[in-house]
């Protein structure tokens, strides 16, 4: 049976309960093309039902939850239903499994969080900031997996004079750092008044990015694998004429 | 942070940019700084803000801050005697574009470098300056300053004091080739300083002072294939340098001819050499490798197998090891096998018993370790000797030339024919 959840981490645990006994069971919170004669159901989250679950799994493994965090974050289609067989294999052998790299399901969930923490790390990178005429710093970028916010504490460590925006155009939402204060809000379009020199400064960046390299050792097949093509829609360097 | 406002033309910048890319340090880790109230912190495990068309990272802002040298290294692009655009930058300056560069989250930090421009305490007097003016601004971002042969040792341990890393280039393998290509520089006026500095940390550590003096320690760089020195020399300089001078890092920068001289090859070297030297390097530091183990003092690596590779080969007598019973220093020696994959390892064989499909799933390469392991039992490589020998050097040759690691003619001719 297929279970539709809306998504939240509640609709995940009561899902995952409901289908734990389903050896057929798929969890998914995206539209799913249905085969003929399939069931399905729309499951609704019960927020004691997932509370006792919740308590359960971290009776089991403390550090799993944190993970059904990162796992509910990434962008792939499956991503609940890799949650699902994780968790059930440790409901199942009653212990924390994260190393049995031998078996499938674990090896599926470690891959897809190294995936949304692997983009964290490079997203700590790939960001960029405009300054605005205000001061305040306001990055665009389209993350493969849910990240904003993750992102906030590096952030606010770096900047806490700067008022910043991290603008997920994908998702349709911010993370945004106000100099005092940090929140997670929906924003689906930021115009956005840019200070008199931030022009200048792109094209000096620019300038010197162009420079910093040596065009006789062209690798560019590297340069993509380090940093792959989807982020260079938001950085100033990759998508000017070049110098 | 207010510094006098004049952002530094384009034009100067790439003056400077284009005379510093071929210090090739790049890392900005081993710096946990702290945030105290100003902008920026250490980030320790590094982090890269772009990638080049030539596949480097870019992780600091890497700018001289003058190339108008009085020395004349013949090697170097901005020696004196060469015919160069010349241009410097005030420390205002240098300072003005760190922040902005910082604060738009293009660096991790600054990379600060400089020609000997009049005179080498004047030189590092102005790096000093620079880094001074940025720290008492409240910038606490990553800060790698080089240091300048023959400046006053109270100057270095000052502007040492202010940064996060600091370098001094022994620039060639050897005293002769130096003495030769470098004049004015001496093994004294580099290993001197390196020397001075390490034991200032270590008085640091040893009287518990707060905060870490030089926390991301010190690195150096040397040219390979300017001068005649084999990668076994080269291996044993480096493994000195991690041993006793405890450094974190050595560079190799394959020789490039930016300049003419009668003294100095006009072929740039195979960047595959310095890919194996890279490689080399990683098995002293990371895997435990001697550099007697990995080649002979008068003999370079090979170019048609990795140095593990190499190795085992010359070791076969060693080999298979089971991947369920091998300690994990064994493992570690498995061609293919690297620090992740034999962490993956050690960690899911306690649950159970590890077949070569588990491998597989597990995304542990096979290419050239299934010839030197046996998974449960059961070897999975090639029979003799002589096929594990081919099978290595092809799949090698294969990678090679997908990565262009030939930049040369001379050996791209050598690639084709199977004499590499």
């Amino acid at each position: 049976m297929i279970y539709f959840t809306d998504g939240s981490r509640n609709g995940f645990l009561t899902a995952f309960v409901r289908a734990f006994r389903d050896e057929d069971a798929y969890i998914t919170s995206r539209q799913k093309q249905l085969a003929l004669g399939q069931e399905s159901a729309f499951v609704e989250a019960d927020d004691a039902l997932a509370a006792r679950a919740e308590a359960r799994l971290s009776a089991i493994d403390r550090r799993c939850l944190s993970e059904l965090d990162l796992l509910l974050r990434s962008g792939a289609d499956n991503r609940e239903q890799i949650a699902f067989r994780y968790f059930k294999k440790i409901a199942q052998d009653r212990r924390p499994v994260r190393n049995l790299f031998s078996d499938d399901a674990v090896l599926a969930a470690s891959e897809c969080m190294r995936r949304v923490t692997f983009e964290i790390h490079r997203l700590h990178g790939f960001i960029r900031f405009m300054e605005s005429a205000s001061g305040a710093l306001y990055a665009p970028f389209s993350p493969d997996n849910d990240v904003c916010d993750l992102l906030l504490p590096h952030f606010r460590a770096r900047l806490p004079h700067f008022a910043f925006v991290l603008h997920d155009v994908s998702r349709k939402k911010a993370a945004i750092y106000d100099g005092k204060n940090s929140f997670v809000a929906p924003l689906d379009r930021a115009e956005v008044l840019l200070s008199a020199d931030e022009q200048a400064w792109q094209a000096l960046w620019k300038r010197y990015y162009a420079s910093v390299n040596i065009p006789s050792r062209e690798r560019l097949k590297q340069m993509r694998g380090y940093m792959p093509v989807r982020y260079w829609k938001f950085l100033p360097e990759k998508n000017a004429p070049e110098l | 942070m207010d510094y006098n406002r004049g952002m530094i033309s384009e034009e100067r910048l790439k003056i400077l940019t284009e005379s510093a890319k071929y210090d090739v340090s790049c890392s900005s880790s081993g710096s946990a700084r702290k945030n105290a109230g100003g902008m920026g912190n250490g980030y320790i495990a590094g982090c890269c803000h772009s990638f080049t068309p030539d596949g480097r990272c870019v992780s600091l802002l890497k700018i001289l801050m003058s190339n108008d040298c009085v020395y004349d290294c013949k090697y170097c692009p901005n020696r004196v005697s060469a015919d160069v655009p010349r241009a410097s930058a005030t420390p205002d300056e240098i300072a003005e574009l760190t922040v902005d560069f910082y604060k738009r989250n293009y660096i991790e930090g600054l990379f600060l470098s400089s020609a000997v421009a009049e005179t080498p305490n004047r030189t590092m007097e102005n790096l000093l300056l620079t880094v001074k003016k940025l720290r008492e601004g409240g910038f606490h971002g990553y800060i790698h300053l080089k240091g300048i042969p023959h400046a006053d040792a109270s100057l270095v341990r000052e502007a040492a004091s202010y940064a996060d890393r600091m370098s001094y280039n022994v620039e060639l393998p050897s005293e002769s080739s130096l003495k030769l290509l470098a004049p004015q520089k001496s093994k004294e006026s580099l290993l001197t300083p390196m020397r001075n500095l390490a034991a200032e940390a270590k008085r640091f550590r040893e009287e518990k002072r707060k905060g870490a003096f030089l926390p991301a320690g010190q690195t150096t760089q040397m040219i390979v294939g300017a001068s005649p020195e084999t990668d076994g020399q080269i291996l044993r300089l480096s493994q000195s340098l991690y041993r006793v001078a405890g450094l974190k890092r050595v560079y190799y920068s394959s020789y490039v001819p930016v300049v003419h001289d009668s003294l100095l090859p006009d072929r740039p070297v195979g960047q595959l050499r310095e890919h194996r030297l890279y490689q080399a390097d990683w098995l002293l530091r990371f895997y435990g490798f001697s550099a007697e183990e990995i080649a002979p003092a008068d003999a370079d690596l090979p170019l048609e197998y990795d140095p593990k590779c190499a190795w085992a080969l010359r070791n076969l007598h060693l080999f298979p090891v089971e991947i369920n019973r091998a300690p994990l220093e064994v493992l570690l020696r498995v061609p293919g096998i690297g620090a992740r994959s034999a962490y993956k390892i050690t960690e899911a064989r306690r649950f159970a018993r590890l077949t070569f499909e588990h491998l597989k799933k597990m995304r542990v390469v096979l290419k050239r370790a299934r010839h030197f392991v046996t998974c449960d039992g059961k070897f999975y490589g090639a029979k003799s000797e002589t096929a594990v020998r081919g099978l290595l050097a092809a799949t090698e040759n294969r990678n090679a030339v997908q990565l262009s690691l030939f930049s040369d003619e001379e050996n791209a001719l050598k690639a084709l024919t199977g004499e590499l």
